[in-house]
Protein backbone atom coordinates (compact mmCIF):
# COMPACT_ATOMS: atom_id res chain seq x y z
CA UNK A 1 0.00 0.00 0.00
CA UNK A 2 2.35 2.87 -1.11
CA UNK A 3 -0.47 5.28 -1.66
CA UNK A 4 -1.01 8.00 0.60
CA UNK A 5 -4.62 6.74 1.64
CA UNK A 6 -4.80 5.84 5.40
CA UNK A 7 -5.46 2.21 5.81
CA UNK A 8 -6.90 2.10 9.64
CA UNK A 9 -7.55 -1.34 9.98
CA UNK A 10 -4.26 -2.95 8.72
CA UNK A 11 -2.05 -3.01 11.54
CA UNK A 12 -1.76 -6.53 12.34
CA UNK A 13 -0.53 -6.79 8.77
CA UNK A 14 2.38 -4.09 8.23
CA UNK A 15 5.46 -4.67 9.10
CA UNK A 16 6.62 -1.10 9.90
CA UNK A 17 4.42 -1.63 13.33
CA UNK A 18 2.71 2.22 12.75
CA UNK A 19 0.18 2.05 15.75
CA UNK A 20 -3.49 1.86 14.73
CA UNK A 21 -5.31 4.63 13.84
CA UNK A 22 -7.81 5.51 16.35
CA UNK A 23 -11.35 3.61 15.90
CA UNK A 24 -13.18 6.37 13.47
CA UNK A 25 -10.34 8.50 12.22
CA UNK A 26 -11.75 9.16 8.48
CA UNK A 27 -12.83 12.25 7.00
CA UNK A 28 -12.21 16.04 8.63
CA UNK A 29 -15.48 17.05 7.42
CA UNK A 30 -17.20 15.93 10.44
CA UNK A 31 -17.01 16.50 13.81
CA UNK A 32 -20.46 15.30 14.23
CA UNK A 33 -21.27 12.48 12.22
CA UNK A 34 -24.67 11.25 11.87
CA UNK A 35 -23.96 7.78 11.45
CA UNK A 36 -20.80 5.90 13.49
CA UNK A 37 -19.39 2.54 13.82
CA UNK A 38 -16.80 1.70 16.02
CA UNK A 39 -15.05 -1.16 15.83
CA UNK A 40 -18.35 -3.22 15.14
CA UNK A 41 -18.07 -7.19 15.40
CA UNK A 42 -21.02 -8.91 14.10
CA UNK A 43 -21.29 -13.03 14.81
CA UNK A 44 -23.38 -15.06 12.84
CA UNK A 45 -25.32 -18.40 14.45
CA UNK A 46 -22.54 -17.62 17.72
CA UNK A 47 -19.95 -19.34 15.57
CA UNK A 48 -19.23 -16.94 12.21
CA UNK A 49 -17.49 -13.70 12.86
CA UNK A 50 -18.60 -11.94 9.43
CA UNK A 51 -17.27 -8.52 10.58
CA UNK A 52 -13.75 -8.23 12.61
CA UNK A 53 -14.37 -4.66 13.93
CA UNK A 54 -15.23 -2.45 11.41
CA UNK A 55 -15.53 1.70 12.00
CA UNK A 56 -16.93 4.31 9.87
CA UNK A 57 -18.86 7.49 9.63
CA UNK A 58 -20.97 9.00 7.28
CA UNK A 59 -21.93 12.96 7.44
CA UNK A 60 -24.93 14.58 8.09
CA UNK A 61 -25.32 15.28 4.48
CA UNK A 62 -23.65 13.47 1.14
CA UNK A 63 -23.04 9.85 0.12
CA UNK A 64 -20.82 7.44 1.34
CA UNK A 65 -19.82 4.30 -0.80
CA UNK A 66 -19.15 1.14 0.97
CA UNK A 67 -16.95 -0.98 -1.81
CA UNK A 68 -15.64 -4.14 -2.11
CA UNK A 69 -16.00 -7.84 -3.52
CA UNK A 70 -18.46 -10.48 -3.06
CA UNK A 71 -18.92 -11.83 0.76
CA UNK A 72 -16.31 -8.78 2.34
CA UNK A 73 -18.80 -8.04 4.96
CA UNK A 74 -21.00 -4.96 2.94
CA UNK A 75 -24.39 -6.15 3.40
CA UNK A 76 -23.70 -7.35 6.64
CA UNK A 77 -22.59 -3.87 7.57
CA UNK A 78 -25.42 -2.23 6.68
CA UNK A 79 -28.00 -5.46 8.59
CA UNK A 80 -25.78 -4.70 11.25
CA UNK A 81 -27.04 -0.81 11.45
CA UNK A 82 -30.18 -1.46 10.78
CA UNK A 83 -30.94 -4.35 12.82
CA UNK A 84 -32.05 -6.77 10.19
CA UNK A 85 -29.22 -9.08 11.14
CA UNK A 86 -31.47 -10.42 14.53
CA UNK A 87 -33.57 -12.44 12.35
CA UNK A 88 -30.78 -13.52 9.93
CA UNK A 89 -29.59 -15.38 13.66
CA UNK A 90 -26.67 -12.90 13.77
CA UNK A 91 -25.90 -10.11 16.57
CA UNK A 92 -23.60 -7.09 16.77
CA UNK A 93 -21.42 -8.75 19.21
CA UNK A 94 -18.80 -5.67 20.27
CA UNK A 95 -18.50 -2.35 18.88
CA UNK A 96 -20.89 0.92 19.13
CA UNK A 97 -23.20 2.11 16.24
CA UNK A 98 -24.34 5.51 17.27
CA UNK A 99 -27.01 7.26 14.75
CA UNK A 100 -27.45 10.78 15.75
CA UNK A 101 -26.07 10.83 18.45
CA UNK A 102 -27.80 7.73 20.31
CA UNK A 103 -26.70 4.09 20.50
CA UNK A 104 -28.69 2.17 18.44
CA UNK A 105 -27.22 -0.74 19.01
CA UNK A 106 -28.90 -4.46 19.70
CA UNK A 107 -32.45 -1.81 19.09
CA UNK A 108 -35.07 -3.54 17.03
CA UNK A 109 -35.46 -1.90 13.27
CA UNK A 110 -39.09 -0.42 13.82
CA UNK A 111 -36.95 1.70 16.58
CA UNK A 112 -34.30 2.28 14.20
CA UNK A 113 -36.69 3.54 11.55
CA UNK A 114 -38.08 5.33 13.46
CA UNK A 115 -35.46 7.59 14.57
CA UNK A 116 -34.53 8.15 10.82
CA UNK A 117 -32.49 5.25 9.25
CA UNK A 118 -34.46 3.24 6.65
CA UNK A 119 -32.68 0.41 5.10
CA UNK A 120 -33.02 -0.48 1.11
CA UNK A 121 -31.98 -4.33 0.97
CA UNK A 122 -30.53 -5.81 -1.64
CA UNK A 123 -32.89 -7.32 -4.54
CA UNK A 124 -35.35 -5.23 -5.26
CA UNK A 125 -37.46 -6.27 -2.51
CA UNK A 126 -41.23 -4.94 -3.37
CA UNK A 127 -44.37 -5.92 -2.10
CA UNK A 128 -45.31 -7.55 -4.93
CA UNK A 129 -48.65 -8.58 -4.78
CA UNK A 130 -49.87 -5.01 -3.71
CA UNK A 131 -49.81 -2.05 -6.23
CA UNK A 132 -47.33 0.56 -6.52
CA UNK A 133 -49.07 3.31 -4.12
CA UNK A 134 -50.30 0.25 -1.65
CA UNK A 135 -46.28 -0.33 -1.31
CA UNK A 136 -46.01 3.26 -1.22
CA UNK A 137 -48.73 3.75 1.81
CA UNK A 138 -47.35 0.86 3.89
CA UNK A 139 -43.71 2.48 3.48
CA UNK A 140 -45.56 5.12 5.48
CA UNK A 141 -47.42 3.17 7.40
CA UNK A 142 -46.08 5.27 11.10
CA UNK A 143 -46.97 8.57 9.62
CA UNK A 144 -49.55 9.12 12.89
CA UNK A 145 -51.78 11.07 10.54
CA UNK A 146 -53.51 10.66 7.02
CA UNK A 147 -52.95 14.02 6.21
CA UNK A 148 -49.22 13.83 6.88
CA UNK A 149 -48.97 10.56 5.08
CA UNK A 150 -50.69 11.98 1.98
CA UNK A 151 -48.40 14.71 1.90
CA UNK A 152 -45.08 12.39 1.84
CA UNK A 153 -46.81 10.37 -0.55
CA UNK A 154 -47.25 13.54 -3.00
CA UNK A 155 -43.45 14.64 -2.16
CA UNK A 156 -42.65 10.48 -3.45
CA UNK A 157 -44.35 11.51 -6.82
CA UNK A 158 -42.34 14.16 -6.85
CA UNK A 159 -39.39 13.16 -6.31
CA UNK A 160 -39.72 10.36 -8.65
CA UNK A 161 -42.33 11.10 -11.32
CA UNK A 162 -42.15 8.05 -12.84
CA UNK A 163 -43.61 6.06 -9.83
CA UNK A 164 -46.76 8.43 -10.11
CA UNK A 165 -47.59 7.17 -13.80
CA UNK A 166 -47.38 3.58 -12.34
CA UNK A 167 -49.22 3.66 -9.46
CA UNK A 168 -52.37 1.44 -9.67
CA UNK A 169 -50.04 -1.01 -11.05
CA UNK A 170 -48.81 -4.23 -9.69
CA UNK A 171 -45.63 -3.93 -8.13
CA UNK A 172 -44.75 -7.56 -8.92
CA UNK A 173 -44.82 -6.93 -12.89
CA UNK A 174 -42.55 -3.60 -12.87
CA UNK A 175 -39.74 -3.97 -14.32
CA UNK A 176 -36.58 -3.90 -12.52
CA UNK A 177 -35.57 -0.59 -12.90
CA UNK A 178 -38.82 0.28 -11.75
CA UNK A 179 -39.06 -2.22 -8.78
CA UNK A 180 -35.77 -0.51 -7.63
CA UNK A 181 -37.33 3.05 -8.24
CA UNK A 182 -39.99 1.66 -5.93
CA UNK A 183 -38.17 0.46 -2.69
CA UNK A 184 -36.49 4.16 -2.82
CA UNK A 185 -39.51 5.72 -2.66
CA UNK A 186 -40.79 3.33 -0.24
CA UNK A 187 -37.84 3.94 1.74
CA UNK A 188 -38.32 8.10 1.73
CA UNK A 189 -41.55 7.45 2.71
CA UNK A 190 -40.39 6.86 6.51
CA UNK A 191 -38.83 10.09 5.82
CA UNK A 192 -35.22 9.20 6.88
CA UNK A 193 -32.36 11.40 7.58
CA UNK A 194 -30.43 8.48 6.36
CA UNK A 195 -30.66 5.01 4.31
CA UNK A 196 -28.49 2.64 3.57
CA UNK A 197 -29.53 1.36 -0.16
CA UNK A 198 -27.32 -2.27 -0.97
CA UNK A 199 -26.61 -3.24 -4.28
CA UNK A 200 -29.18 -0.55 -6.37
CA UNK A 201 -27.65 -1.38 -9.58
CA UNK A 202 -27.57 -5.18 -9.31
CA UNK A 203 -29.07 -6.85 -12.19
CA UNK A 204 -30.52 -3.42 -14.48
CA UNK A 205 -30.04 -2.32 -17.49
CA UNK A 206 -27.57 0.25 -18.14
CA UNK A 207 -30.14 2.86 -18.99
CA UNK A 208 -32.15 2.10 -15.67
CA UNK A 209 -28.86 2.56 -14.04
CA UNK A 210 -28.31 6.13 -14.62
CA UNK A 211 -31.86 6.55 -13.77
CA UNK A 212 -31.92 5.16 -10.32
CA UNK A 213 -28.98 7.10 -9.54
CA UNK A 214 -30.35 10.44 -11.13
CA UNK A 215 -32.99 9.83 -8.19
CA UNK A 216 -30.40 9.16 -6.38
CA UNK A 217 -28.36 12.29 -7.02
CA UNK A 218 -31.35 14.32 -6.76
CA UNK A 219 -32.03 13.20 -3.09
CA UNK A 220 -28.55 13.60 -2.12
CA UNK A 221 -29.34 17.10 -2.76
CA UNK A 222 -32.45 17.29 -1.07
CA UNK A 223 -30.26 16.64 1.64
CA UNK A 224 -30.59 12.98 2.27
CA UNK A 225 -27.68 11.38 3.66
CA UNK A 226 -26.65 7.94 1.86
CA UNK A 227 -24.33 4.94 2.54
CA UNK A 228 -24.17 3.00 -0.64
CA UNK A 229 -23.29 -0.75 -1.50
CA UNK A 230 -22.09 -0.87 -4.54
CA UNK A 231 -20.59 -3.48 -6.85
CA UNK A 232 -20.50 -0.99 -9.67
CA UNK A 233 -17.22 1.35 -8.05
CA UNK A 234 -17.49 3.58 -11.13
CA UNK A 235 -21.03 4.70 -10.69
CA UNK A 236 -20.90 4.62 -6.51
CA UNK A 237 -17.64 6.55 -6.29
CA UNK A 238 -19.42 9.20 -9.10
CA UNK A 239 -22.34 9.76 -6.51
CA UNK A 240 -20.21 9.27 -3.18
CA UNK A 241 -18.09 11.83 -1.48
CA UNK A 242 -15.99 9.21 0.53
CA UNK A 243 -15.98 5.57 0.19
CA UNK A 244 -14.40 2.72 2.03
CA UNK A 245 -13.32 -0.72 0.76
CA UNK A 246 -13.88 -4.17 2.45
CA UNK A 247 -12.34 -7.29 2.43
CA UNK A 248 -12.56 -10.20 4.24
CA UNK A 249 -14.74 -8.17 7.30
CA UNK A 250 -12.60 -5.62 7.48
CA UNK A 251 -12.33 -2.57 6.57
CA UNK A 252 -9.13 -2.37 4.16
CA UNK A 253 -9.02 1.11 2.49
CA UNK A 254 -10.63 4.42 3.02
CA UNK A 255 -10.53 7.85 1.11
CA UNK A 256 -12.36 10.42 -0.96
CA UNK A 257 -13.94 9.44 -3.71
CA UNK A 258 -11.78 11.52 -6.30
CA UNK A 259 -8.35 9.95 -4.19
CA UNK A 260 -10.25 6.57 -4.50
CA UNK A 261 -10.96 7.11 -8.22
CA UNK A 262 -6.76 7.67 -8.52
CA UNK A 263 -5.74 4.54 -6.43
CA UNK A 264 -3.78 2.50 -8.11
CA UNK A 265 -5.57 -1.14 -6.13
CA UNK A 266 -9.22 0.51 -6.52
CA UNK A 267 -8.60 0.98 -10.39
CA UNK A 268 -6.74 -1.88 -10.64
CA UNK A 269 -9.80 -4.56 -9.07
CA UNK A 270 -12.61 -2.40 -9.06
CA UNK A 271 -12.62 0.41 -11.95
CA UNK A 272 -10.82 -2.39 -14.35
CA UNK A 273 -8.51 0.32 -15.72
CA UNK A 274 -4.67 -0.20 -16.15
CA UNK A 275 -1.92 2.82 -15.10
CA UNK A 276 -2.91 4.80 -18.49
CA UNK A 277 -6.40 4.13 -18.28
CA UNK A 278 -7.06 2.14 -20.69
CA UNK A 279 -9.66 -0.92 -20.11
CA UNK A 280 -8.21 -4.28 -19.12
CA UNK A 281 -8.95 -7.35 -20.97
CA UNK A 282 -11.70 -8.81 -18.53
CA UNK A 283 -9.22 -11.96 -18.71
CA UNK A 284 -6.42 -10.56 -16.26
CA UNK A 285 -8.52 -9.03 -14.05
CA UNK A 286 -9.79 -12.21 -13.11
CA UNK A 287 -6.63 -13.64 -13.04
CA UNK A 288 -5.00 -11.26 -10.79
CA UNK A 289 -7.57 -10.94 -8.70
CA UNK A 290 -7.62 -14.59 -7.54
CA UNK A 291 -4.30 -14.03 -6.20
CA UNK A 292 -4.28 -11.13 -5.23
CA UNK A 293 -5.72 -10.19 -1.62
CA UNK A 294 -5.37 -7.20 0.74
CA UNK A 295 -3.73 -7.91 3.76
CA UNK A 296 -6.47 -7.48 6.61
CA UNK B 1 -91.55 -27.54 -7.18
CA UNK B 2 -89.36 -24.08 -7.69
CA UNK B 3 -90.27 -22.89 -4.30
CA UNK B 4 -88.71 -26.28 -3.14
CA UNK B 5 -85.60 -25.38 -5.26
CA UNK B 6 -85.25 -21.61 -3.96
CA UNK B 7 -85.68 -22.87 -0.65
CA UNK B 8 -82.57 -25.44 -0.79
CA UNK B 9 -80.85 -22.91 -2.46
CA UNK B 10 -81.34 -20.32 0.07
CA UNK B 11 -80.58 -22.52 2.68
CA UNK B 12 -77.77 -23.72 1.45
CA UNK B 13 -76.47 -20.05 0.68
CA UNK B 14 -76.95 -19.17 4.19
CA UNK B 15 -74.97 -22.17 5.37
CA UNK B 16 -72.31 -21.59 2.77
CA UNK B 17 -71.81 -17.82 4.14
CA UNK B 18 -71.28 -19.80 8.07
CA UNK B 19 -68.95 -21.48 6.23
CA UNK B 20 -67.46 -18.39 5.17
CA UNK B 21 -67.46 -17.04 8.31
CA UNK B 22 -65.29 -19.83 9.57
CA UNK B 23 -62.96 -19.86 6.81
CA UNK B 24 -62.47 -15.84 7.64
CA UNK B 25 -60.54 -17.34 10.98
CA UNK B 26 -58.13 -19.09 8.42
CA UNK B 27 -57.66 -15.67 6.27
CA UNK B 28 -57.26 -13.20 8.85
CA UNK B 29 -54.83 -14.95 10.46
CA UNK B 30 -53.10 -15.44 7.28
CA UNK B 31 -53.34 -12.16 5.71
CA UNK B 32 -51.64 -10.82 9.06
CA UNK B 33 -48.90 -13.61 9.61
CA UNK B 34 -48.97 -15.33 6.35
CA UNK B 35 -48.96 -18.53 8.83
CA UNK B 36 -52.08 -21.13 8.19
CA UNK B 37 -53.68 -21.86 10.88
CA UNK B 38 -54.76 -25.87 10.89
CA UNK B 39 -56.63 -25.00 14.66
CA UNK B 40 -59.07 -22.99 13.47
CA UNK B 41 -62.26 -25.54 14.53
CA UNK B 42 -60.17 -25.86 17.93
CA UNK B 43 -60.46 -22.47 18.61
CA UNK B 44 -64.36 -22.26 17.62
CA UNK B 45 -64.93 -24.92 19.78
CA UNK B 46 -62.62 -23.05 22.68
CA UNK B 47 -64.98 -19.61 22.03
CA UNK B 48 -67.93 -21.68 21.80
CA UNK B 49 -67.14 -22.85 25.97
CA UNK B 50 -66.10 -19.77 26.49
CA UNK B 51 -69.49 -18.48 25.95
CA UNK B 52 -71.07 -21.60 27.32
CA UNK B 53 -69.16 -20.86 30.32
CA UNK B 54 -70.26 -17.29 30.67
CA UNK B 55 -73.49 -17.44 29.51
CA UNK B 56 -75.06 -20.66 30.39
CA UNK B 57 -72.82 -22.20 33.47
CA UNK B 58 -72.46 -18.79 35.15
CA UNK B 59 -75.60 -17.45 34.24
CA UNK B 60 -74.54 -14.06 33.56
CA UNK B 61 -76.67 -11.46 31.40
CA UNK B 62 -75.95 -12.91 27.58
CA UNK B 63 -74.20 -9.52 26.54
CA UNK B 64 -71.84 -9.32 29.71
CA UNK B 65 -71.29 -13.04 29.11
CA UNK B 66 -70.61 -12.48 25.49
CA UNK B 67 -68.23 -9.33 26.13
CA UNK B 68 -66.54 -11.45 29.13
CA UNK B 69 -66.08 -14.21 26.33
CA UNK B 70 -64.46 -12.42 23.80
CA UNK B 71 -62.00 -10.50 26.00
CA UNK B 72 -60.83 -13.91 27.19
CA UNK B 73 -60.39 -15.16 23.65
CA UNK B 74 -58.48 -12.26 23.08
CA UNK B 75 -55.95 -12.92 26.28
CA UNK B 76 -55.41 -16.27 24.17
CA UNK B 77 -55.10 -15.00 21.35
CA UNK B 78 -52.27 -12.35 22.60
CA UNK B 79 -51.19 -15.63 24.70
CA UNK B 80 -50.33 -17.83 21.74
CA UNK B 81 -48.70 -15.12 20.10
CA UNK B 82 -46.54 -14.26 23.19
CA UNK B 83 -45.72 -18.00 23.88
CA UNK B 84 -45.30 -20.20 20.42
CA UNK B 85 -44.95 -17.67 17.55
CA UNK B 86 -42.57 -14.67 19.06
CA UNK B 87 -39.75 -17.13 18.97
CA UNK B 88 -40.60 -18.20 15.46
CA UNK B 89 -39.94 -15.01 13.77
CA UNK B 90 -37.25 -15.23 11.16
CA UNK B 91 -38.01 -18.78 11.67
CA UNK B 92 -39.24 -20.65 8.51
CA UNK B 93 -43.27 -20.24 7.65
CA UNK B 94 -43.29 -23.69 7.50
CA UNK B 95 -42.65 -24.68 10.89
CA UNK B 96 -45.52 -21.83 12.11
CA UNK B 97 -47.48 -23.35 10.40
CA UNK B 98 -46.44 -27.02 12.37
CA UNK B 99 -46.87 -25.47 15.68
CA UNK B 100 -50.18 -24.70 14.75
CA UNK B 101 -50.94 -28.61 14.25
CA UNK B 102 -49.42 -28.66 17.94
CA UNK B 103 -51.30 -26.14 18.79
CA UNK B 104 -54.90 -28.01 17.66
CA UNK B 105 -54.01 -31.28 19.45
CA UNK B 106 -53.06 -28.84 22.78
CA UNK B 107 -56.33 -26.89 22.35
CA UNK B 108 -58.34 -30.28 21.82
CA UNK B 109 -56.69 -31.43 24.92
CA UNK B 110 -57.03 -28.76 27.01
CA UNK B 111 -60.78 -28.18 26.44
CA UNK B 112 -60.87 -31.90 27.18
CA UNK B 113 -59.12 -31.24 30.43
CA UNK B 114 -61.66 -28.38 31.60
CA UNK B 115 -64.64 -29.23 30.30
CA UNK B 116 -64.97 -33.16 29.51
CA UNK B 117 -66.08 -35.06 26.68
CA UNK B 118 -70.12 -34.96 27.89
CA UNK B 119 -72.67 -32.63 25.30
CA UNK B 120 -73.46 -29.47 26.56
CA UNK B 121 -76.81 -27.89 25.49
CA UNK B 122 -75.39 -24.34 23.54
CA UNK B 123 -77.54 -21.33 24.90
CA UNK B 124 -79.75 -19.87 21.83
CA UNK B 125 -78.17 -16.11 21.75
CA UNK B 126 -79.66 -16.52 18.10
CA UNK B 127 -83.43 -16.79 18.66
CA UNK B 128 -84.48 -19.85 16.86
CA UNK B 129 -87.54 -19.14 15.80
CA UNK B 130 -87.62 -19.51 12.12
CA UNK B 131 -88.06 -16.51 9.62
CA UNK B 132 -90.99 -17.17 7.35
CA UNK B 133 -91.13 -15.47 3.94
CA UNK B 134 -94.31 -16.83 2.01
CA UNK B 135 -93.32 -20.56 1.42
CA UNK B 136 -89.93 -20.51 2.89
CA UNK B 137 -88.60 -21.17 6.61
CA UNK B 138 -85.16 -19.85 6.81
CA UNK B 139 -83.73 -20.64 10.73
CA UNK B 140 -82.81 -17.71 12.11
CA UNK B 141 -79.47 -17.96 13.36
CA UNK B 142 -78.27 -18.94 9.82
CA UNK B 143 -80.28 -15.63 8.27
CA UNK B 144 -78.31 -13.85 11.19
CA UNK B 145 -74.92 -15.81 10.36
CA UNK B 146 -74.99 -14.57 6.73
CA UNK B 147 -75.58 -11.22 7.91
CA UNK B 148 -72.79 -10.82 10.12
CA UNK B 149 -70.71 -12.97 6.82
CA UNK B 150 -71.41 -10.26 5.14
CA UNK B 151 -70.41 -7.36 7.63
CA UNK B 152 -67.47 -8.85 8.68
CA UNK B 153 -66.22 -9.88 5.18
CA UNK B 154 -67.12 -5.70 4.27
CA UNK B 155 -65.10 -4.20 7.34
CA UNK B 156 -62.15 -6.57 7.22
CA UNK B 157 -61.58 -5.98 3.29
CA UNK B 158 -61.61 -2.41 4.00
CA UNK B 159 -58.69 -3.05 6.93
CA UNK B 160 -56.79 -4.84 4.92
CA UNK B 161 -56.55 -3.01 1.64
CA UNK B 162 -57.49 0.59 2.60
CA UNK B 163 -56.23 0.89 5.83
CA UNK B 164 -52.54 2.22 6.64
CA UNK B 165 -52.72 -0.89 9.80
CA UNK B 166 -54.29 -3.34 7.86
CA UNK B 167 -51.97 -2.93 4.76
CA UNK B 168 -48.79 -2.87 7.32
CA UNK B 169 -50.16 -6.33 8.23
CA UNK B 170 -50.19 -7.44 4.99
CA UNK B 171 -47.13 -6.73 4.06
CA UNK B 172 -45.96 -9.09 6.71
CA UNK B 173 -48.24 -11.59 4.91
CA UNK B 174 -46.15 -10.70 1.90
CA UNK B 175 -43.04 -11.21 3.57
CA UNK B 176 -41.33 -10.93 7.18
CA UNK B 177 -38.56 -9.63 6.33
CA UNK B 178 -39.65 -6.76 4.18
CA UNK B 179 -42.13 -5.74 6.68
CA UNK B 180 -39.46 -5.80 9.25
CA UNK B 181 -37.13 -3.88 7.33
CA UNK B 182 -39.62 -0.95 7.08
CA UNK B 183 -39.90 -1.04 10.83
CA UNK B 184 -42.72 -3.10 11.06
CA UNK B 185 -43.84 -4.69 13.70
CA UNK B 186 -43.99 -8.42 12.75
CA UNK B 187 -44.97 -9.34 16.14
CA UNK B 188 -48.01 -6.83 17.03
CA UNK B 189 -48.86 -8.21 13.59
CA UNK B 190 -48.93 -11.52 14.82
CA UNK B 191 -50.30 -10.91 18.12
CA UNK B 192 -53.03 -9.19 16.80
CA UNK B 193 -53.81 -11.62 13.78
CA UNK B 194 -54.60 -14.12 16.78
CA UNK B 195 -56.45 -11.71 18.76
CA UNK B 196 -58.49 -11.35 15.91
CA UNK B 197 -58.93 -14.70 15.31
CA UNK B 198 -60.02 -15.41 18.89
CA UNK B 199 -62.75 -12.77 18.72
CA UNK B 200 -64.05 -14.34 15.33
CA UNK B 201 -64.26 -17.80 16.69
CA UNK B 202 -66.49 -16.09 19.14
CA UNK B 203 -68.72 -14.63 16.99
CA UNK B 204 -68.65 -18.08 14.27
CA UNK B 205 -69.30 -20.37 17.42
CA UNK B 206 -72.60 -17.87 18.59
CA UNK B 207 -74.15 -18.40 15.32
CA UNK B 208 -72.83 -22.15 14.46
CA UNK B 209 -73.99 -23.58 17.90
CA UNK B 210 -77.12 -21.49 18.89
CA UNK B 211 -79.44 -23.79 19.83
CA UNK B 212 -77.24 -26.84 19.20
CA UNK B 213 -75.66 -29.00 21.83
CA UNK B 214 -71.82 -28.51 21.96
CA UNK B 215 -68.71 -30.84 22.58
CA UNK B 216 -65.30 -30.91 21.92
CA UNK B 217 -66.12 -32.79 18.29
CA UNK B 218 -68.11 -29.47 17.02
CA UNK B 219 -64.38 -28.67 15.67
CA UNK B 220 -64.92 -30.21 12.55
CA UNK B 221 -67.00 -27.32 11.22
CA UNK B 222 -63.45 -26.35 10.67
CA UNK B 223 -62.24 -28.38 8.21
CA UNK B 224 -65.57 -27.84 6.81
CA UNK B 225 -64.82 -24.92 6.07
CA UNK B 226 -61.07 -25.64 4.69
CA UNK B 227 -62.70 -25.88 0.94
CA UNK B 228 -64.00 -22.34 1.17
CA UNK B 229 -61.06 -21.09 2.37
CA UNK B 230 -59.11 -22.59 -1.07
CA UNK B 231 -61.42 -21.72 -3.41
CA UNK B 232 -61.43 -18.39 -2.24
CA UNK B 233 -57.63 -18.05 -1.88
CA UNK B 234 -55.98 -17.34 1.56
CA UNK B 235 -55.27 -13.96 0.68
CA UNK B 236 -59.27 -12.90 -0.33
CA UNK B 237 -61.86 -12.04 2.60
CA UNK B 238 -64.08 -10.35 0.30
CA UNK B 239 -63.68 -13.66 -2.11
CA UNK B 240 -65.03 -15.88 0.75
CA UNK B 241 -68.50 -14.84 0.55
CA UNK B 242 -68.69 -15.67 -2.77
CA UNK B 243 -66.69 -18.93 -2.39
CA UNK B 244 -69.03 -19.67 0.19
CA UNK B 245 -71.77 -19.03 -1.95
CA UNK B 246 -71.15 -21.71 -4.34
CA UNK B 247 -69.61 -24.23 -1.84
CA UNK B 248 -73.18 -23.66 0.08
CA UNK B 249 -75.19 -23.78 -2.79
CA UNK B 250 -73.86 -26.65 -4.44
CA UNK B 251 -74.10 -28.63 -1.31
CA UNK B 252 -77.26 -27.72 -0.48
CA UNK B 253 -78.86 -28.98 -3.86
CA UNK B 254 -76.59 -31.78 -4.14
CA UNK B 255 -78.07 -32.95 -0.46
CA UNK B 256 -81.58 -31.99 -2.01
CA UNK B 257 -81.49 -33.88 -4.93
CA UNK B 258 -78.33 -36.31 -5.70
CA UNK B 259 -78.40 -37.61 -2.14
CA UNK B 260 -81.92 -39.41 -2.26
CA UNK B 261 -81.18 -40.92 -5.59
CA UNK B 262 -78.21 -42.78 -4.89
CA UNK B 263 -79.38 -42.99 -0.93
CA UNK B 264 -75.43 -41.66 0.19
CA UNK B 265 -74.45 -38.64 1.76
CA UNK B 266 -72.65 -37.50 -1.42
CA UNK B 267 -73.30 -33.71 0.36
CA UNK B 268 -70.47 -34.19 2.69
CA UNK B 269 -67.92 -35.16 -0.16
CA UNK B 270 -68.55 -32.56 -2.61
CA UNK B 271 -67.14 -29.39 -1.20
CA UNK B 272 -64.24 -31.66 -0.43
CA UNK B 273 -64.13 -33.04 -4.34
CA UNK B 274 -64.24 -28.88 -4.72
CA UNK B 275 -61.42 -28.33 -2.87
CA UNK B 276 -59.46 -30.81 -4.85
CA UNK B 277 -60.60 -29.62 -8.37
CA UNK B 278 -59.33 -25.82 -7.29
CA UNK B 279 -56.34 -26.98 -6.02
CA UNK B 280 -55.17 -29.05 -9.28
CA UNK B 281 -56.31 -26.28 -11.86
CA UNK B 282 -55.77 -23.15 -9.76
CA UNK B 283 -53.87 -23.44 -6.36
CA UNK B 284 -53.80 -19.72 -5.73
CA UNK B 285 -58.09 -20.38 -5.66
CA UNK B 286 -60.15 -17.87 -7.43
CA UNK B 287 -59.04 -14.56 -5.68
CA UNK B 288 -55.67 -15.54 -4.01
CA UNK B 289 -51.80 -14.14 -4.74
CA UNK B 290 -51.04 -15.20 -8.14
CA UNK B 291 -47.08 -16.54 -7.42
CA UNK B 292 -45.61 -13.68 -9.34
CA UNK B 293 -42.36 -15.00 -11.46
CA UNK B 294 -41.05 -12.58 -13.88
CA UNK B 295 -38.45 -14.04 -16.76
Amino acid sequence: MSDSLESPRAGSGHADGEPLPPPHGGHDSHADPLLALANVEVLYAEVILALKGVSLSVPRAGCVALLGANGAGKSTTLKAISGIIDAEDGRVSAGGIIFDGRSIRGHDTAGVVRAGLVHVMEGRRVLPHMTVAQNLIIGGHMFPSTVAMRRALDAVYQAIPRLSELRTRTAGYLSGGEQQLLVIGRAIMAEPKLMLIDEPSLGLAPRMVEEVFAVLHRLREQGLALLIVEQNTRVALALADYGYVMEGGRIVLEGQADELRANEDVREFYLGLDREGGRKSFRDIKHYRRRKRWLG
Amino acid sequence: MMIEFVNYALNGALLGLLYALVAMGFVVIYRASKVFNMAVGEMLVLGAFLVWWAVAASAMHPAVGIAAALAISVLVGLAIERLLFRRLIGESVFSMIMVTIGLLILMRGLVLLIWGPQERPFPAIISLTPIIIGDMIVPRPLAAGGLIAVVCAAGLHWFFNRSRTGLAMSAVAEDHQIALAMGISVRRSIAFAWALGGVLSVITSMVYLSGKSLTFLSSEIGFAALPVALLAGLESIAGLLLAGLIVGIVQGLTAAYIDPLIGGNAASVVPYLFMLVVLVVRPTGMFGWKRIERV
